[in-house]
This record gives structure tokens, C-alpha cells and sequence, in this order.
């Protein structure tokens, strides 16, 4: 494709009324929870000080797997997203089964599936293979006794199971650009492919937004499934702190209290994002 | 090379159960001006729809331009050569009125920046509208849009353009803007069929027009015979309608 660069925001000039300090109550409620979360720090290090230093490295894998995820799942639904509206019947059918399928099965089940069974499972398939046909014992034997790092399992589960919800979110999107759009880029002698990438997605991800927004906090929070399988996010190493100290209380009313910081903060940039893009109409 | 630059023969289309079109023929000349005319759902759009392969036929055969509307790579041949205007302008609302115009000149046409924005600016100027070059589809109206939508399509450089009900989204006062700039065309010897009933348009700008009925074409005649002379009953009852 040339690399044409289509203008992706329309600067169309705001008549938003004057920022008069209008009441926001997140600011109100990210003082409170920042304020609480310094008060017991400060004030009673130990043990929330201590708590606060022991999750530290947690919270960085939960960002770490929260962002490459995400990244990975906006390719799967994009991907999704245009299968599930494809005319060929194979392609279509194909990407209605996964939706179905991955949206059929509980996030931690697929999550303990693929670091635990799905190992298995593949050493069978190779054993298979190679008794099989003995001459493909070499790449066969490739398949048998994989061992899955914890965080590239659980990057793995997310990217299926978000990238199924996502691909609705983007078939949504796509589908509520009217028809005309299309036609008048095919009629130009534009091919289906260039009307999408310079037409019809510049478009649609202004009502994508929103729905894909959410889903970053939805994952942010479901990312603490992932202490199941053996990754040393923020909610294993507060079980980890939990089970050497028995402090119920003050690990989990922290643990709860960064996890609340985060997502306000996350659904704070969504929502900064969605305004900037819906400048102009 | 043939004289006529579309060819339709024996075009059948059906949706579903409805029959859109039963068995239409038609040749359009070189630099002719063809207005389709006929009562709702008789199928003019998707005659005018097939020309480009925006729907496929079931049955007959159409050539653009001594090119057969067959295989895929045709379709896009074809498109690049054959114009379209919409009642709905679909203009792209991201872009730009000149973002607009340039978009297929840069990733069809292949042409360089300054190229396609030379053409988009002479063809604003030709549409009547060169101050609108930056201005968003949204700020502009119905009339405007639609010019745009033309300058669009004829940046394309087309052989044929096609005008779906040009004028019926747009309010009165405006529907001249438009038609003054389709009879600009039709003079400079653009081929165009125009899907209308703008009497006006027709006399002025028509050799022929073309009624069609369920699916079919019922009279084709220059517009003097068809409009004062029908040599149809459906004809006759579709005029006195139309004409009041
Ligand atoms: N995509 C479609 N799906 C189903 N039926 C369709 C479709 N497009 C057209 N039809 C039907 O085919 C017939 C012919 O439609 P067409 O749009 O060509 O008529 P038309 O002459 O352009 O009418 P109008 O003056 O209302 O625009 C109508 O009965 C219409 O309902
Ligand atoms: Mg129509």
C-alpha cells in the first residue's frame, strides 16, 4: 500500500462551553483513594509500608500484562472483527466459531487450560504424529514437552478471550458506518481492503472507543486471574504476603486500594482519549 | 473499438423473491447523455448499481468501455473509469473536502501530492466551491455536498459518470447548483446516465430517455417524444404524475 497517510482527526473547532471549574467527583474520589493509600503508608508503615514495597514488582507485571495483552488483543479482534463480517462462508464461519467458542468458556478456565493442559495436549498431538508418520518425527517431535512461561501463558489466554469479545466490539463498529461509505470507495476503484484501512476504520474507531475503553479496565482487573497460573502479578504477591504474615486485612485492603487507583486512573486516559477524539463530528 | 462505451445485454437481477430486473438492454454512446426515468422500485438504481459491479448481475452481460464486466481485476478497472454520484453524496466525513478528492487520486490513480491537490483544486473551481477546499462535509450543505461528490468522482478522470437521484436529498434552492454543474458536464461531452426526474435536466441535457417499469425498460425515445408523446399507457400515467 502507498503510504498515504489519510488524516485521522478532524480539528473541527469545540464551542464547549468555558471550562468553568465544574464539580468532578473523580478528582474527589482519586484524593480520597491517593490520600488513604499515603495516610497508611505514612502513617502506619508498619505493615502497609512494607506490604506496599513487597507488591511492588507485582504491580508492574499486572501493568506489563495488561498492556501487552491489550496490544495483542486489538490485532486479534481487528482480525476477528473482519472475519466476522467477511462474505467468503469459510473465513466467516471460521470466526464465528472462535467467538462462540472462546466467549462460551470462563477466562480463568481458558486461562488454566493453556498453561496446565494445553501442554499436554500438544505433547499428544506430536506423540501422535511421530508414530504416525515417522518421517515427520523431527518437527513433531517439536510439540512434545513444551513448557509455557507463566506470563507468555497468560498473555496468550487474554489475547484469545478478550480478542473474541473485541471482534464484536469491532464488527459493531464497522457495521454502524452506513453502507454508502463503502460503496462510494469501491466506486472510486478503491479494493475492499484500501476502503477499510482508509475509509471505513478511520471512522469506525470513533465508535469503537468507548466499548474498547472498557475493556481495558475489564482486562486491567481481570489480569489478577492470572496469580492462578503461576504469575507474580499484584494479587499473587499480596497471597504471597497473606500467607507468610496471616494480615488478612491490611494486604487486601491495599491490594484493593492500587488495583482502584489503577483503573480510575486507566478509564481516566479512555475517557481523556474518546473527548479528544470526538472533536469535530 | 465499439462506438458505444456501455453495453448492457439481457440483465437480470433478482432480490430474492423481488425481481429487480427482468431482461434490460441498453447501449449508451460515446459523449451521450441517458436519463433513466420510472416509477419507485422499478429498478433504475440497480441497473445504474450494475454498471460499476456494485450489484452483480444473475443473468446478461455488461461491457464498459470494451472491457466485460467479469473478472475481479475488471471490476476495478472498470470502477476507476466509471463514476459515481449518489442521492446521499456519501461523502467521506473525516476528511476534508479536498482530503475527499484526493484520497482515490493518491492510492489508485498513484498520482503525487501536488498532482492530485492541482486537480482537486481546479476541479473546485469548476464545481463552484473553491473556497470550501478545507472545510468538513458536515459544514457544508446538501447542494455543496454534492458538487463536492461530483468533483470527487471526476478526479478519477472517469470515461462515464452515473448519477443516482442527484438532487432528491437536496432542498429546492439547491437543486439548481447541482444540475448547472451536470449540464457543464454533459456540454464539455462527458457519456452520463442520470437516474432523475428532473424534467428540466432532461430536455436540456438528454438525447434519449429511457422509462423502465418493473424491471424492465418499457419506452427509450429523445425526450420531446417520450415527454409530449408516450407512445405507452404506463408511460402516459407515470408522466401525468410526475409532469402534475
Ligand atoms: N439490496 C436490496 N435488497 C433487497 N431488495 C432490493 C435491494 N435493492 C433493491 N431491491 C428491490 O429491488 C427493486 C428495485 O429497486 P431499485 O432500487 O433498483 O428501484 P428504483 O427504481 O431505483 O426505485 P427508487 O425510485 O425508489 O429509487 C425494488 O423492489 C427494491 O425493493
Ligand atoms: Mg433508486
Amino acid at each position: 500500500m502507498p503510504d498515504y497517510e489519510a488524516p485521522q482527526t478532524i480539528p473541527k473547532p469545540t464551542t464547549e462551553p468555558g471550562r468553568i471549574a465544574r464539580f468532578d467527583p473523580w478528582w474527589l474520589l482519586v484524593f480520597g483513594v491517593v490520600g488513604l493509600l499515603a495516610i497508611l503508608i505514612a502513617g502506619k508503615p508498619d505493615p502497609f509500608r512494607r506490604i506496599a514495597v513487597f507488591v511492588t514488582d507485582g504491580i508492574w507485571v499486572t501493568i506489563r500484562i495488561t498492556i501487552v495483552s491489550f496490544v495483542l488483543i486489538l490485532i486479534a479482534g481487528l482480525i476477528g472483527g473482519l472475519g466476522r463480517i467477511a462474505k467468503n462462508p469459510l473465513i466467516h464461519g471460521a470466526a464465528s466459531l472462535y467467538v462462540e467458542i472462546v466467549r462460551g468458556v470462563p477466562l480463568l478456565v481458558q486461562l488454566i487450560f493453556i498453561y496446565y493442559a494445553a501442554p499436554q495436549l500438544l505433547t499428544a498431538i506430536g506423540e501422535g504424529i511421530a508414530s504416525a508418520i515417522p518421517a515427520l518425527a523431527g518437527p513433531a517431535g517439536l510439540l512434545i514437552g513444551i513448557q509455557l512461561d507463566p506470563f507468555v501463558a497468560a498473555v496468550f489466554g487474554f489475547t484469545i478471550c478478550y480478542g473474541a469479545y473485541m471482534s464484536e466490539i469491532y464488527r459493531a463498529g464497522i457495521q454502524s458506518i452506513p453502507k454508502g461509505q463503502m460503496e462510494a470507495a469501491r466506486s472510486l476503484g478503491m479494493s475492499y481492503t484500501q476502503s477499510m484501512r482508509y475509509v471505513i476504520l478511520p471512522q469506525a474507531v470513533r465508535v469503537i472507543l468507548p466499548p474498547v475503553g472498557n475493556e481495558f479496565v475489564a482486562l486491567l482487573k481481570d489480569s489478577s486471574l492470572v496469580s492462578a497460573v503461576a504469575v507474580a502479578d499484584l494479587t499473587r504477591r499480596g497471597r504471597e504476603f497473606m500467607s507468610t504474615t496471616l494480615l488478612s486485612l491490611e494486604t487486601w485492603t491495599l491490594v484493593a486500594l492500587i488495583y482502584l487507583v489503577m483503573t480510575l486512573f486507566s478509564s481516566r486516559v479512555v475517557s481523556y482519549i474518546e473527548r479528544k477524539m470526538s472533536v469535530g463530528k | 473499438m465499439e462506438n458505444d462505451i456501455i453495453i448492457i445485454e439481457d440483465a437480470h437481477k433478482s432480490f430474492g423473491r423481488v425481481k429487480a430486473l427482468t431482461g434490460v438492454s441498453l447501449r449508451v454512446g460515446r459523449g451521450e447523455v441517458v436519463v433513466i426515468v420510472g416509477p419507485s422500485g422499478s429498478g433504475k438504481s440497480t441497473l445504474l448499481r450494475s454498471i460499476n459491479h456494485l450489484e452483480t448481475l444473475d443473468r446478461g452481460r455488461i461491457v464498459v468501455d470494451g472491457i466485460p464486466l467479469t473478472q475481479a481485476e475488471n471490476i476495478n478497472r472498470v470502477r476507476a473509469e466509471v463514476g459515481m454520484v449518489f442521492q446521499q453524496f456519501n461523502l467521506f466525513p473525516h476528511l476534508t473536502v479536498v482530503g475527499n478528492i484526493l484520497l482515490a487520486q493518491r492510492i489508485v490513480r498513484r498520482r503525487t501530492a501536488a498532482e492530485a491537490e492541482k486537480i482537486a483544486h481546479e476541479l473546485l473551481e469548476k464545481v463552484g466551491i473553491p473556497e470550501k477546499a478545507d472545510s468538513y462535509p458536515s459544514q457544508l450543505s446538501g447542494g455543496q455536498q454534492q458538487r463536492v461528490a461530483i468533483a470527487r468522482a471526476l478526479a478519477m478522470q472517469p470515461k462515464v459518470m452515473l448519477f443516482d437521484e442527484p438532487t432528491s436529498a437536496l432542498d429546492p434552492e439547491m437543486i439548481k447548483e447541482v444540475l448547472d454543474v451536470m449540464l457543464d458536464l454533459a456540454r464539455d461531452g462527458m457519456t452520463m446516465v442520470v437516474v432523475s426526474h428532473e424534467m428540466g435536466f432532461a430536455r436540456a441535457a438528454a438525447r434519449r430517455i429511457v422509462f423502465m417499469d418493473e424491471g424492465r425498460i418499457v419506452e427509450v425515445g429523445p425526450p420531446e417524444s417520450v415527454f409530449t408523446n408516450p407512445r405507452h399507457e404506463r408511460t402516459k400515467l407515470f408522466l401525468s404524475r410526475i409532469l402534475r
